[in-house]
């Protein structure tokens, strides 16, 4: 019974033992310690950065994107050139083209 | 205003002053928080510096709370700060500041504790396979520097019955009792209500007690 009551006694006490309890405090010069932290951590962000994008592959698959996009700005353009000389009524062959470039009288070919 | 209630017994003009003297520093504080967070938006520096030895003690104390080892908790409110640096323009002001710098605190200790108790169980997997691991160390009892000296040995106890509790249980009791937040402003950080906080804290006195009649028993 005597025991009962200190282990409870004991219980209650425990569970104030708490009040009153102060803020704990870091380490001196915390604030440099998290200034040096969150500078190493920029540096990795940026060397990560540079690693990625020093890849073979990643170079290789940025090259072929370039390209594709060049092919396809080139495509669109010359499919434009020919809708709007068609609708001039302008020539679009590439013999006439060269022909009038340098004065060759291309229609009135004399014929060997 | 002139009007004095009594002579010496209650005065009211001096609880006037009183009051306007704590609104006007609880205000001013609000705004100087406010001038912090928006400097620190624009990566001023000397604001970080300034939050940082406003809330370092707190941030420290909470993560400590939790994880119970001095190392981690310096480790976890360097990483708290860190966040605060990086992410400062995702927080909106529609909770305080302080409240928002627990949260971050509570997420990373609890993170940790995660990876901590997955360690262990890998450690316990590899050691069945027969292949070598790590010493593990029990850690012995956790002394909090802020207890008062006649204490400790009691809190050595609570802390290590407190490291059992489940999650919710062991954040509610340890930001009310070792970082002395309000059922209000537990609630508040843990997005929640004052109820169900009460709730977690009856919860975890049952649980505490129950953990502590073994502790007792075993250890007289």
């Amino acid at each position: 019974m005597n025991q009962k009551k200190t282990i409870e006694g004991r219980i209650e006490e425990a569970l104030d033992s708490l009040d009153g309890i102060r803020r704990a405090s870091p380490q001196p010069w915390f604030y440099a310690r998290v200034k040096a932290r969150l500078d190493r951590e920029e540096k990795t962000v940026w060397e990560s950065i540079s690693f990625f994008l020093s890849k073979p592959a990643v170079v290789m698959a940025g090259l072929a994107a370039i390209l594709m996009l060049n092919v396809f700005v080139l495509s669109r353009q010359s499919q434009e050139l020919g809708s709007v000389a068609n609708q001039q009524g302008l020539v679009t062959d590439s013999e006439s083209i060269i022909a009038s470039n340098s004065s060759f009288d291309y229609e009135n070919l004399v014929q060997p | 205003m002139n009007a004095s209630i009594g002579s010496g017994f209650f005065n009211f003009d001096f609880l006037l002053n009183e009051f306007c003297v704590i609104s006007f520093l609880a205000k001013k504080s609000g705004l100087d928080e406010r001038l912090l967070v928006t400097q620190l938006k624009e990566g001023d520096e000397a604001a970080f510096k300034a939050i940082v030895e406003t809330w370092q003690d707190m941030v420290f104390n909470t993560a400590l709370g939790i994880v119970q080892n001095a190392e981690d908790a310096e480790d976890i409110a360097q990483e708290v700060f860190v966040q605060v640096y990086q992410s400062i323009s995702s927080f909106k002001g529609d909770s305080k500041f302080s409240t928002w710098l627990y949260r971050i605190a509570i997420t990373k200790s609890l993170d940790h504790e995660r990876r901590k108790k997955r360690k262990k169980r890998f450690a316990f997997v590899k050691s069945l396979f027969g292949e070598e691991s790590e010493v593990v160390v029990h850690p012995p009892d956790f002394n909090h520097p802020g207890v008062l000296l006649d204490k400790k040995e009691d809190a050595a106890a609570l802390f290590g019955a407190i490291s059992d509790l489940p999650a919710n249980q062991r954040l509610a009791f340890t930001l009310h009792k070792v970082e002395g937040l309000s059922y209000q402003e537990v609630s508040e950080v843990m997005q929640t209500t004052v109820s169900s906080v009460e709730s977690l804290m009856h919860r975890a006195r049952i649980n505490l007690k129950k953990a502590l009649q073994a502790y007792y028993k075993e250890n007289g």
